[in-house]
């Protein structure tokens, strides 16, 4: 695909986050897994060493654990803007499973794709867009006769 | 091919007739089980993404993991605030929400003790909020831009506390999954007032200074990339210039052409300098002499009240901004 035909957005942040304070988009993580699968033994070992330590590091995250019978291990990331994000961590170890928590804690739940330019501003020119009569003298200034060179 | 299709419609029809048989005696099914299919069922996945794409909305509250006193503290925690959790809680009940409730609870035949909710609602912080939000704001504007008059900083006040950006800036920071209210989705006035409670909850718990800051961190950033006059509405630019240049005694502006281009064509342009003796204040284009004239006008009210597009961007570090909070409390 060409740079044209992919979709692509600039450099934004959810209510100019960090202007004014940072407040991290992630509001609720989900992790479903099965409790005795064998592709949910990464997400088991992640409950029992880094669930903690996870909640503990990011306190306005709601951390949901729920052991129920399910076709594969996920993880759902819901975010500010109302994205949910769903992360299949079948066959992941724990250590794996805690770096994609983290991950998706530091995202911002903008789509993510490609992104123009790496940024972005509101008032693209300080000195005034470039217009036909920039830096030509105005038509009330009078011109006198053009004195030959001294 | 075609004696295989028919062998499996056989064979399908001698297993219902099985299922039939055993589920009406509840004996020998063991012996009439009906075999695995053989084909993928292509089309399931296609109908239950389909199905989950119809389902209607649903409110957060009535999904599957939902733990409102963990959601309202992660809520103070994601805001680096210390709300008091008891008055954040109330900040969130809405009268319509107690209202619907307690109509629901009589239609379930409740007797009317059992009716009564004894939840506060947050009309009260809402009002608190609103009142500290206006005040404050008015209080920054008038110290960042003194040559602002009243009616525009008024316009910039009303336009950050209006409903529109309000309940903007309340979705995108998931007001809404906490707010309890009657409707869904939730309307933005309930938004708004939800989120001006919050207000109040924060100055009731930590104080008029922390809520300064929070006011001023989510509500002023959002003038970022905003003209002056996209919020201030001004009819007639020329009449308000003439008045501000007598109140400061200049001479009235005089309009010049200074350049054009096109005049012939359809798409003409000219450049309208205004001069206060003989001195250009200002110049601004146009495709006819009026918009130019106007737009000039624009341009130097701009100037004149300091809040061109190239102004100083707002200072958000730690304050030293103690009187502005305390003209905002003994205002309220």
């Amino acid at each position: 695909m060409t740079g044209r035909g992919t979709p692509s957005r600039f450099l934004t942040a959810v209510l100019h986050n960090g202007v004014g304070r940072y407040v991290r988009q992630l509001q609720r993580l989900q992790l479903v897994f099965s409790p005795t699968a064998p592709d949910a033994r990464g997400a088991r070992q992640f409950v029992e060493e880094a669930a903690l330590d996870f909640a503990r590091r990011h306190p306005g995250v709601v951390l949901y654990v729920s052991p129920r019978p399910c076709p594969a291990p996920l993880l759902l990331a819901e975010y500010l803007n109302g994205t949910v994000r769903e992360e299949l961590v079948a066959s992941k170890n724990g250590e794996e499973i805690a770096r994609l928590a983290a991950k998706l804690a530091d995202q911002s739940g903008l789509d993510i794709i490609r992104i123009r330019k790496p940024f972005h501003t509101a008032n693209p020119s300080v000195q005034g867009q470039w217009h036909p009569f920039t830096n030509k003298p105005s038509a009330l200034t009078v011109r006198g006769p053009r004195l030959p060179p001294q | 091919m075609a004696t295989r299709l028919i062998l499996r419609a056989a064979r399908r029809l001698l297993a219902g007739a099985g299922a039939g048989a055993g589920a009406g005696t509840g004996v020998g099914r063991g012996a009439h089980a009906t075999p695995p299919r053989r084909d993928k069922k292509r089309w399931l996945r296609a109908y239950l993404e389909q199905q989950r794409l119809r389902a209607p909305p649903q409110r957060r509250s009535e999904k599957p993991n939902w733990d409102y006193h963990a959601e309202v503290q992660a809520f103070s925690h994601r805001l680096h605030e210390n709300f008091s959790l008891d008055l954040l809680k109330t900040a969130f009940v809405n009268s319509c929400y107690i209202k619907a409730e307690e109509a629901r609870r009589q239609g379930l035949g409740l007797d009317k003790e059992a009716v009564a909710l004894n939840l506060q609602d947050n009309t009260k912080l809402s009002e608190q909020g609103e009142s500290f939000s206006r005040s404050y704001l008015t209080q920054c504007f008038e110290g960042a831009y003194p040559n602002l008059p009243a009616k525009g900083i008024g316009a910039l006040v009303d336009f950050l506390n209006s409903q529109e950006l309000v309940s903007y800036v309340a979705q995108n920071l998931s007001i809404q999954d906490l707010t309890l209210c009657a409707e869904f989705p939730v309307p933005p006035n309930v938004l708004q007032r939800t989120f001006f409670a919050v207000i109040g909850a924060l100055l009731d718990s930590s104080g008029p200074e922390k809520t300064g800051i929070f006011v001023r961190d989510f509500l002023i950033p959002q003038l970022i990339g905003k003209d002056l006059f996209e919020i201030w509405e001004v009819i007639n630019p020329m009449g308000l210039l003439v008045e501000e240049l007598t109140k400061r005694n200049i001479s009235s502006p005089e309009p010049r052409i200074t350049r054009q281009s096109g005049v012939n064509t359809v798409l003409p342009v000219y450049f309208v300098g205004l001069y206060c003796d003989k001195k250009i204040i200002a110049e601004g284009p146009g495709e006819t002499l009026l918009a130019a004239e106007e737009e000039a006008a624009r341009v130097a009210l701009r100037k004149l009240y300091g809040y061109t597009e190239n102004r100083r961007p707002w200072d958000y570090s730690k304050p030293k901004q103690g009187w502005a909070v305390e003209k905002a409390i003994s205002s309220n």
